[in-house]
């Protein structure tokens, strides 16, 4: 049995519409987030991601359609909806004149977690993301890679079942985006942790295990990265120690790389093809697949270009 | 209840780390302070002394006791609603932050939040107002003590209803800021505002008729009138065993706002008492619904 299949929803959006006036921010978007994955939510500033976390959250309510988080719907069980969540703003929302201890105690008892409890959980978060030198330190005293961990912390406190994550690297370093993704990964394994990610940075989501693509509040695109790319991009095929001529009679766009030239090839089999109807010109080359940035390049420009495209039926849409 | 300690524990801590609104909330008892230091003091001393009938006397303790007791009754009737004020602006700088955010994604109650910031603008404006009260205490001891235990206990009651007032007052006009421009705004309006309508700055017997009937309504009015009574009642005793017939210390206490007139009607003690407690009553309840059905909107 695939276990992909296997899987529960856990968090399921039906029609969701929200509109500012004339703005139409959400414009009748369906997803599914499968329980542990992690799910990436990308977009350009304004494509509705923001909204759409907004509402999923419950800080925003919807003009239509239906959120429901493991099973609750916000309409009937909001606690428990509130529960299953935990949260990184995109900007640090924490009390920058307090310690960390400080602040997480009083957002822990938020949740009714305080006493005992509270520092069992302190504890844990302590040395899950390794914090026992910052507690006692004011927020406004770390740097912003350490203040990302006490933000996840924060997130975490209370044992949510998604973990949604709003730009969680915008400004950080590459260096710092690296550890706090360390982080994220290290959570999603060891804690359970289904992860709703939104980000700017196209090299994150290409971990994803799916995406969706948001494009003026509608969805552009979806599917795991490797449909995505199949869908969306090219595969590049590099010969080195060739001519120009060699190149040009194979029949597929090229331009020059340094000490070869590059070729764009629809997928692995033209390039088979290629080394079979060709060898001899296969003595020194590569196979490379397309980047993530190329495929939400490729996925805007589509939309641009052609309006009547009903974009939610490219990739691999599930259920 | 614990949720709601830890809450108002970190509103209070909040506050008193965060200078700038600190420091803003004494600006206007600062304020009230210099102005008696350099000629309002004068002032009231020059005219009660002319109030004084020809070939009557008043021994200088008595009447630095009354001038003593006017400062420190503008100072508190100032304090108690200004620092408020301030105070209650974290709540506001929350929503600026984002903490606000971070709060309404969790299951407490709309209601538990709306009290906390409350009670710990109260608990903090206390703690200002109680340090501000005995330091007054301690110069009216400098100028002429005629306080009375009943009064000290008194002031505190005073003290202790202002401060519930101007915290629910707060709470209610902050509640629909959600800007610095906006802080910035409510600030300097009640800072300069509340000082001259509470009569802080001048008597509101010295007001025009009319807007003396406006401020008739305010609830605020009273706490000061409660407080000038209880400050200054020991020095009009003093007078009176000093031989001033008790119709002119009728009439200065009506000019230093001791008696307030509703529409000609004298309004008793208990009567004022009862006013500004119901005015906190229904402000906070007002302030409780709006929190609630500004999340049900939601």
């Amino acid at each position: 049995m695939n276990t992909e299949y296997a899987k529960k929803n856990v968090l399921e959006i039906e029609n969701l519409r929200k509109s500012f006036g004339e703005i139409h921010a959400v414009q009748d978007i369906s997803f599914r987030v499968k329980e542990g994955e992690l799910f990436a939510f990308l977009g350009v500033n304004g494509a509705g991601k923001s909204t759409t976390i907004a509402m999923i959250c419950g800080e925003l309510g919807r003009d239509g359609g239906e959120i429901r988080i493991d099973g609750s719907d916000w309409k009937t069980n909001p606690d428990s909806i509130k529960r299953k969540l935990g949260v990184v703003f995109q900007h640090s929302v924490l009390d920058r004149s307090l310690s960390v201890q400080d602040n997480l105690e009083s957002r822990a008892a938020l949740y009714g977690i305080y006493g005992a409890e509270f520092e069992k959980r302190l504890s844990e978060l302590t040395e899950l993301l390794s914090l026992e030198e910052l507690l006692k330190r004011p927020l406004d005293k770390l740097s912003g890679g350490q203040r990302r961990r006490i933000d996840i912390a924060r997130a975490l406190l209370h044992r949510p079942k998604i973990l949604i994550l709003d730009e969680p690297t915008t400004g950080l370093d590459p260096q710092t985006r690296k550890n706090v993704w360390e982080v994220v990964s290290h959570l999603q394994k060891t804690e359970a942790l289904t992860v709703f990610l939104t980000t700017h940075y196209m090299e994150e989501a290409a971990d994803a295990d799916y995406l969706v693509i948001l494009d003026h509040g509608k969805i552009a695109a979806e599917g795991t990265p490797h449909e995505l790319k199949k869908q969306y991009i090219d595969d590049y095929l590099t010969l080195y120690g060739v001519s120009e001529a060699q190149v040009a009679v194979l029949g597929y766009p090229y331009r020059t790389v340094a000490g070869g030239y590059r070729l764009a090839i629809p997928n692995p089999s033209a390039a088979t093809a290629l080394i079979l109807s060709h060898p001899e010109l296969f003595v020194d080359y590569e196979i490379t697949k397309g980047k993530m940035d190329d495929v939400f390049l490729n996925v805007t420009g589509k939309i641009l270009s052609e309006e009547s495209v009903p974009k939610h039926t490219k990739g691999g849409k599930r259920g | 209840m614990k949720t709601m300690g830890i809450l108002i524990r970190r509103n209070v801590k909040l506050f008193f780390k965060d200078k700038g609104l600190f420091f803003t909330s004494l600006i206007t008892p600062m304020i009230l302070l210099v102005l008696y230091a350099t000629f309002l003091g004068n002032v009231y001393r020059d005219s009660f002394f002319m109030s004084i009938p020809e070939g009557m006397t008043v021994s200088d303790q008595a009447m630095e006791g009354m001038v003593a007791g006017q400062l420190f009754s503008s100072l508190l009737a100032v304090c108690c609603v200004t620092v408020a004020f301030c105070s209650n602006m974290l709540m506001v700088q929350d929503k600026m932050t984002g903490a606000r955010k971070d709060m309404l994604i969790t299951p407490v109650k709309p209601s538990a939040l709306a009290l906390s910031y409350y009670v710990s603008t109260l608990i903090s404006t206390l703690l200002i107002c109680v340090v501000a009260t005995l330091m007054c205490m301690l110069y009216v001891a400098t100028q002429g003590w005629f306080l009375s235990a009943l009064d000290v206990g008194l002031i505190f009651v005073d003290v202790l209803l202002l401060v519930m007032f101007g915290t629910a007052l707060s709470s209610l006009v902050n509640f629909f800021l959600s800007s610095q421009g906006q802080i910035s705004a409510v600030g300097t309006i009640v800072s300069s505002g509340y000082g001259f309508l509470c009569g802080a700055y001048m008597p509101i017997s010295q007001f025009p008729e009319g807007l003396q009937k406006v401020i008739a309504f305010l609830p605020g009015t009273y706490g000061t009138s409660l407080l000038r009574r209880h400050t200054m009642r020991g020095s009009f005793l003093a007078m009176e065993k000093e031989g001033i017939p008790s119709s002119v210390i009728k009439v200065m206490e009506d000019v230093v706002d001791c008696n307030l007139y509703f529409y000609d009607k004298p309004v008793e003690e208990w009567t004022m008492f009862v006013i500004l407690g119901g005015s906190v009553v229904f402000l906070i309840g007002v302030y409780v619904l709006i929190h609630m059905l500004s999340q049900k909107r939601k």
